[in-house]
């Protein structure tokens, strides 16, 4: 019988795994793996799709327009896309990762203050996960245990709705928010860690998007007043190399350099750098948003948001003059936020090894959304204050007498400009409304602002002398479909189409 | 008048056959051969000597003058009373109730391959051999009597002189000259005494010994050259007019102007510049055997080398094999077999894909003025659409695999009384190699570089055993005879690795490409070993009555490690019967000689899955916080603790005959084989949170068909033929899944929007092909306006004119993926070969056909070649077969660069094509020099697949994406075609 017993050889089993607080460690380190995902298009380079379908970005890159890139920034959505694809598949995974965590490590015998942080992260990434689907595809299966995968019926799951989507991501943060450490109680080798205010940012979130405007301002007035967190000094700093886990930074994937692990650095670097540049430019910034900055005067941030070909380089002193080889990409522009100065390069340069970190929640943002939430509970007064940090920081003035939907107005500019090219853009052009209506519906489709900007005024040399990307971006938008992204065909063919597709597609 | 008249007696291989019986006809003047083969005879000059010995057919040869007289016999192979092996234990061939086809080595040893499997395409019914393209060494897959699984490996298990091989074994380990025949065991009844490893069908291969008599020394070669099919792509001109309209048809600007247009030239022929027209097979083999009364011997090296048609790739093979038997005493024998190989392989690129898909206006190398500074990968032009230039990645290639193997075989017989025999056999082999990879450093764009050269070396070894233990009880009584066997087995596959890789070798020279010279920080170490074991009972017994009614019963019990323990065991019984009617006193045709009824069931079973697919196993990878690297773990084998064996019944009957004094044989049987609790590496839904598969037991499968063979033999005078047919149908369907689950795919396509081209359902066929059904192209606007859903929604709303139809399969006003159909049958209705062999004289001549009727073929080429989608090339006169308002009757729709109507965005029948065909596989024309002192001088010419004959547009219709072949079958990628080999021989026996 002996002879017969051939175990698992040369890998840790499961049943043997979770024995320390050590090991349970390194397994909820693997459930922020999924955060942005391991190689360059994983997860992450959904994201920036999703920024080319606005009036920030174009699609860019003019050498390899593909379907399913170009395609979806133009609104001919191939639903097959690999990105919208991984983007599914890979939330998941992570879900996964967090429910057998969650499953184990309770029973694990260790510090309970520490079990009872790495289930509080599990929980605080959990919710992540959901977010992250529930804002692109809709309503989408729960899944929250590790044991419900081996029932039959795990293969005929349907689609939740949206609300208990948020449901579950508002149990998962409350239980999150309540155990997780503020960030100053983390030990420095621990920053990159879900911390409280990261939770409670999230959760402010999640409730800005179900439009709980009071829930939303009170966890985001949290955060501010944690004393956790504080608006860089210089805006230029935020997206500095190996500025990790800066003053303002509250949730981020901590990118490094290291050559032997080339998963632990930054993509985007790459991506969307210039093609004359070592980079592939993806996602190159419109004239439109260039304009944005111009006619606010926000000289400060358009040096660090836009760089334009011919031009020198703000911060990289060892370029006066930037190829952004605007015979191959639609704009002649680069994204300045994901550009590593040349003094601040690794050798050699690679993609995956940038060590340029990659801020999902920033303070600035979170005042933003706070003023957004007290704008719409009536409270002005905290929304004109909130704005104003921000807006001071970038010596902008405020003029104290906003009010009503001017001010709504201002703060939704406001952020715009803050944030451009941060990837938050499409997410809040469907969630904002002006009396009903998306504020992409006024911008994309035929008559939208951003297509008749392009089709009509755009006067912008580098955009009208390539055509390898049309003008017409944006056209096809129709609000009756657009305001989510298609299931994976690959899913409703898994499911045997018990999960249905999302209308249009 | 009377003369002296010598000569010698030998058989077709040129072996002298001592103790044959040489007499004058008529009379009883007679002689036998000596030890030599060497006969002495005074005959009358007009007298006919007629030349018998058993197992040989007997031969008349009149004198005629002739003072020497050298004779060939043929072996007697029609007759009943030939043995074949059926595993662990031989038998008459008459007293087979189950279904056994047996293929000579000698008719392998017409086609010039390293792989015995390509030599049985067409041999044998019920036996379907799928090519894997013509590269170097690659390995046809083999189908008995269908599929009935969809574990990965649907393969028979390969059992040599005895000895189990490891599931998956490639036959191109074995030198098809050493091969004595091959029996082939196609239903339950015949390979359930290999129980659980034998679901695939089981192939026994008998290598050859020596034979008593004197040293008989061979030497075999044969050499040639193979060619290469080609497809016309577009030049450089039509490209740019295709790319032209694709643009200008979506209102976009060109991007060639005429006048650049008309300086164009051809461009570059990407085919031509990767391709070679012809490249180098050779095969040579040289062989001694003989013996006396105590030893036996057989000893033979062979070489086989091919050549590529790229500049990289190739496969040299050295084998040799030494076969000894001992007669030690009256009561015991021992035979040792010894046969060590070793193998050097080139990696042979495979970029016929990318090849077609490049465009010409790409020079092939960048202008010599650009080339400071540039290592020499670098210096090649980088295509304007992204495509990798194919010559710049075939100068990467230096990839290669050495083998070494060693199989030997130990074999002790005892035999106390005349009705007993005891046999122990060990049967081991080794086999390891050593893959070596070194990627030099190049720079050709920013998409198309490698910045840090690297090395890799991986170590692998695979060592097996097998130990069988016999006892075998044989008896008469009266006109009762029975045999009965019982055995027991152990067997055990280890398999185990170890691998480095390491970056930055100071230099890209031949001699640094080593880990030792490697410095760079980027590095990794690999290893770790899996095991499999087995343990099994084997009984059978063997009955016949009058030598007419027979009946054969067996049963194996298998215990497998891969197993959890409450599984662990299974009981794979069987039992066949046979009644043979021409020998019965009431039947009396004299044109029958033989006529036999067989009707045989049985149970096998299936167990090869990974050993580890039951465990839940951890993986590390990295993440970082607080500026460092940390090591995360994570579940990354989802295991299955509750999988059990996989198991097969079978029914098979049948009926064979000879008649006409033997000269036609018929042989028709019937067979329906059902699996369940299959074994099924299931993708769950993505939102499990589950990466790829888990192997689990769901389902069934249904796998039905005729085989049918006929031969006819004779000859008058100097002429003999013999022509043998054989027709197969199969059809294999799938019966069930698991609970909830309707269907399974396959072969996903990211191009494609990650939809899968193959499905398999309940009921139907399994791996057929899935996509958008399309009918025809829209010719206006009122065609468009028309094809709308009930509510007058247009169903294709972003078309225009030219844009091809697809069909509301589901007729819900939506055109969506629900409308997804099966638009293809990759499997052929049926498959035949037609062999045939005619002698005239001192010449002999062989032809060799296969064909395959009824299939589809996915051609994924379709895809670009008449679309340049994403700018890539075109196949030539790509502009006269798309959509223009002038051009209405084309089948391919009008050229566009954003395709709105998603044309070649999703799976549809534009890709698929009619695969039937039928090829020459083998033409050999050979002539014996008759030569004093000489047993055998021939010389031969032939060529392997010579012609096709095919409506198929792709480079060959024998296609396969290789992999799981269900999901595999009948896709095309543009790999490796089989190619056209001409090749000179020579045959020479001493």
């Amino acid at each position: 019988n002996d002879f017969l017993d051939q175990p698992l050889r040369g890998q840790q089993e499961l049943d043997d795994f979770f024995a320390s607080g050590e090991a349970s460690e390194r397994f909820v380190n693997g459930i922020y793996q999924k955060v942005n995902g391991e190689g360059w298009n994983q997860i992450n380079f959904f994201r920036t799709i999703n920024e080319m379908a606005t009036d920030d970005q174009w699609s860019g890159n003019t050498e390899q327009p593909r379907a399913d890139i170009t395609g979806i920034a133009h609104y001919n959505v191939f639903p097959g896309s690999a990105y919208i694809n991984s983007f599914w598949e890979h939330n998941y995974i992570g879900i996964t990762r967090a429910n057998l965590a969650l499953d184990q490590i309770s029973e694990v015998e260790m510090d309970e203050d520490h079990k009872a942080r790495l289930l509080a992260e599990a929980k605080f990434l959990r919710a992540w996960f959901y977010f992250e689907l529930v804002k692109n595809y809709g309503g989408v299966p729960i899944v929250t245990t590790w044991d419900e995968l081996f029932e039959p019926e795990v293969y005929q799951y349907t689609r939740n709705t949206v609300d208990e989507v948020y449901a579950q991501i508002e149990q998962d943060l409350t239980e999150a928010v309540n155990v997780l450490p503020l960030k100053n109680e983390y030990a420095p080798s621990d920053y990159g860690r879900a911390t409280k205010g990261a939770a409670q940012a999230l959760f402010g979130k999640a409730y800005l998007y179900q439009e709980k405007w009071m829930e939303a301002e009170a966890m985001f007035a949290n955060v501010i007043q944690s004393n956790q967190y504080q608006l860089e000094e210089n805006f230029a700093d935020v997206w500095k190399p190996n500025n990790r886990y800066g003053v303002e930074s509250i949730f981020e994937v901590g990118y490094i350099n290291n050559e032997q692990f080339p998963n632990i650095g930054g993509v985007y670097s790459t991506t969307q750098g210039s093609r004359a540049d070592l980079g592939w430019s993806w996602g190159t910034p419109t004239s439109n948003l260039e304009n944005a900055f111009l006619a606010e005067g926000d000289s400060i941030r358009l040096r660090s948001t836009i760089i334009k070909h011919g031009e020198p380089v703000f911060g990289d002193p060892e370029v006066t003059s930037f190829d952004a080889a605007p015979t191959r990409n639609k704009s002649g522009r680069i994204n300045r936020k994901f550009y590593v100065p040349t003094a601040d390069r690794p050798e050699p340069y690679q993609i995956g090894q940038h060590p340029l970190s990659h801020i999902h929640i920033r303070l600035a943002d979170v005042l933003l959304m706070h003023a957004e939430a007290a704008y719409f509970n009536g409270n002005e007064s905290a929304a004109l204050q909130s704005l104003e940090k921000v807006r001071e920081r970038v010596d902008l003035e405020l003029d104290d007498n906003l009010n009503g939907t001017a001010l709504r107005d201002a703060i939704w500019k406001e952020r715009r400009l803050e944030l451009a090219l941060e990837l938050h853009r499409l997410y809040d052009l469907r969630r904002q409304k002006v009396n009903g209506t998306p504020r992409i519906s006024m911008i994309m489709g035929p008559n939208g602002s951003f297509v008749e900007y392009n089709l009509n005024e755009n006067d912008d040399p580098f955009e009208n002398s390539n055509m390898g990307e049309s003008m017409d971006k944006g056209i096809l938008f129709d609000q009756s479909i657009h305001m989510l992204w298609p299931i994976p065909p690959e899913e409703i063919q898994l499911s045997q189409g018990s999960i249905e597709q999302n209308p249009g597609y | 008048q009377e003369i002296t008249v010598t000569g010698t007696v030998t058989d077709v291989d040129g072996a002298p056959i001592p103790t044959v019986n040489v007499i004058e006809e008529g009379t009883s003047n007679g002689v036998i051969t000596d030890f030599d083969g060497n006969f002495e005879i005074v005959v009358p000059a007009e007298s006919t000597l007629t030349f018998s010995f058993v197992g040989y057919s007997s031969k008349s040869v009149e004198v005629n003058n002739q003072s020497t007289i050298n004779v060939s016999l043929a072996s007697d192979q029609e007759a009943l009373d030939e043995v074949v092996v059926i595993g662990y234990g031989e038998a008459r061939k008459k007293e087979v109730t189950s279904s056994i086809a047996t293929v000579d080595g000698d008719d392998l040893e017409k086609i010039t391959t390293g792989n015995p499997a390509e030599a049985l395409q067409g041999r044998a019914s019920g036996v379907q051999v799928i090519s894997q393209g013509g590269a170097p060494g690659a390995a046809p897959q083999i189908l008995i009597r269908g599929i009935t699984t969809f574990n990965n490996d649907k393969s028979p298990l390969i059992v040599v002189d005895g000895v189990m091989l490891p599931s998956g074994t490639n036959l191109n380990f074995l030198n098809p000259r050493d091969i004595k025949d091959f029996q082939i065991l196609k239903d339950a009844s015949a390979s359930a005494i290999y129980g659980s490893r034998a679901s695939n069908g089981v192939i026994l291969i008998t290598t050859k010994r020596g034979k008593f008599g004197k040293a008989v020394f061979t030497l075999d070669v044969s050499s040639g050259i193979s060619n290469i099919e080609r497809i016309d792509m577009a030049n450089s001109q039509e490209y740019a007019r295709v790319v032209n309209e694709r643009r200008l048809n979506d209102g976009q600007e060109i991007k060639f102007t005429e006048e650049e247009i008309s300086e164009f030239g051809n461009g570059t022929d990407w085919q031509k510049e990767t391709l070679s027209d012809f490249a180098l097979v050779q095969n040579y083999n040289l062989g001694i055997s003989g013996g006396g009364e105590n030893v036996k011997y057989l000893a033979s090296l062979g070489y086989f080398e091919e050549q590529s048609h790229y500049q990289k790739g190739f496969r040299k093979k050295l084998t040799g094999r030494f076969n000894v038997d001992f007669q030690i005493s009256d009561k015991l024998k021992l035979k040792q077999d010894l046969s060590p190989r070793f193998e050097r392989w080139e990696d042979t690129p495979n970029l016929f894909y990318n090849t077609l898909r490049i465009e010409p206006l790409t020079d092939v190398y960048i202008p010599i003025e650009e080339r400071d500074g540039r290592n020499e990968f670098s210096i090649y032009g980088r295509s304007g659409i992204g495509v990798p230039n194919p010559v710049a990645t075939v100068s990467r290639v230096f990839g290669g695999i050495n083998y070494f193997g060693l199989f030997t075989n130990t074999q002790l017989n005892y035999k106390p009384v005349e009705w007993l025999d005891l046999q122990t056999q060990f049967g081991f082999n080794f086999d390891t190699n050593r893959r070596d990879d070194f990627n030099p450093s190049f720079f050709i764009h920013p998409n198309e570089q490698n910045l840090i050269n690297n090395v890799f070396r991986r170590i692998t070894t695979n060592s097996d055993w097998v130990w069988n233990n016999t006892a075998t009880y044989k008896n008469s009584f009266g006109e009762h005879d029975i045999t009965f066997t019982a055995g027991l087995v152990l067997d055990e596959q280890r398999y185990n690795y170890v691998s480095a890789f390491r970056e930055d070798i100071p230099g890209q020279t031949e001699e640094l490409r080593y880990i030792d010279a490697a410095t760079g920080e980027n590095r990794s170490v690999g290893g770790n070993e899996s095991v499999r074991t087995m343990f099994s009972y084997l009984g059978r017994l063997m009955y016949n009555f009058k030598d007419r009614y027979f009946l054969t019963g067996a049963v194996r019990r298998d215990a497998s490690s891969v197993f959890p323990d409450e599984n662990k065991w299974g009981t794979f019984p069987s039992i066949s019967v046979g009644w043979s009617i021409a020998d019965e006193s009431f039947f009396n045709i004299d044109d029958i000689d033989a006529l036999q009824l067989k009707a045989g069931y049985g149970q096998l079973g299936n167990q090869n899955i990974n050993p580890a697919s039951r465990f839940f196993g951890i993986g590390d990878s990295n993440y970082a916080f607080g500026g460092e690297r940390v090591v995360t773990n994570t579940l990354n084998r989802f295991g299955n603790v509750d999988l059990k064996w996989e198991t097969v019944e079978d029914i098979n009957v049948g009926i064979e005959g000879a008649f006409f004094d033997n000269r036609l044989s018929l042989s028709v049987e019937r067979y329906k084989r059902k699996s369940k609790d299959l074994l099924f590496q299931v993708e769950p839904p993505n939102y499990t949170g589950i990466p790829g598969t888990i192997a689990q037991n769901v389902g069934s499968m249904e796998s039905e068909g005729w085989d049918a063979s006929l031969g006819f033999s004779g000859g008058k005078n100097k002429f003999t033929y013999s022509i043998n047919t054989n027709v197969s149908t199969n059809e294999s369907r799938l019966q069930d899944i698991a609970p909830g689950i309707e269907e399974l795919l396959g072969q996903q396509r990211s191009d494609l929007g990650n939809r899968f081209l193959k499905i398999s359902r309940p009921g139907e066929i399994a791996g057929l092909f899935y996509g958008y059904e399309s009918s025809g192209l829209f010719q206006n606007q009122t065609e468009i306006n028309s094809h709308s859903g009930e509510t007058g929604s247009l169903l294709q709303p972003n078309a225009v004119p030219g844009d091809l139809r697809f069909v509301d399969k589901n007729q819900d006003g939506v055109l969506n993926d629900d409308d997804l159909t099966i638009i293809g049958n990759p499997f052929p209705d049926f498959t035949a070969g037609l062999n045939m062999d005619f002698t005239y004289g001192n010449w002999d001549m062989s032809m060799q056909w296969y064909g395959v009727f009824g299939n589809d073929i996915i051609n994924y080429t379709n895809l670009f070649g008449y679309s340049a989608l994403n700018d890539v090339n075109v196949r030539a006169g790509a502009l006269d077969r798309v959509w223009r308002e002038d051009n209405p009757g084309a089948d391919f729709p009008r050229l566009s660069a954003l395709d709105r109507n998603q044309n070649y965005q999703r799976p549809s029948d534009l890709l698929v094509e009619d695969g039937s065909f039928v090829r020459l596989k083998n033409l050999q024309v050979g002539y014996n020099i008759p030569l004093e002192g000489v047993n055998k001088l021939r010389i031969s010419i032939s060529a392997q697949n010579l012609f096709t004959i095919t409506d198929y547009s792709g480079f060959d219709p024998e296609v396969s994406a290789g992999g799981d072949v269900i999901n595999g079958y009948g896709v095309d990628y543009a790999s490796y075609p089989l190619t056209r080999t001409f090749l000179a021989g020579l045959n020479f026996s001493l």
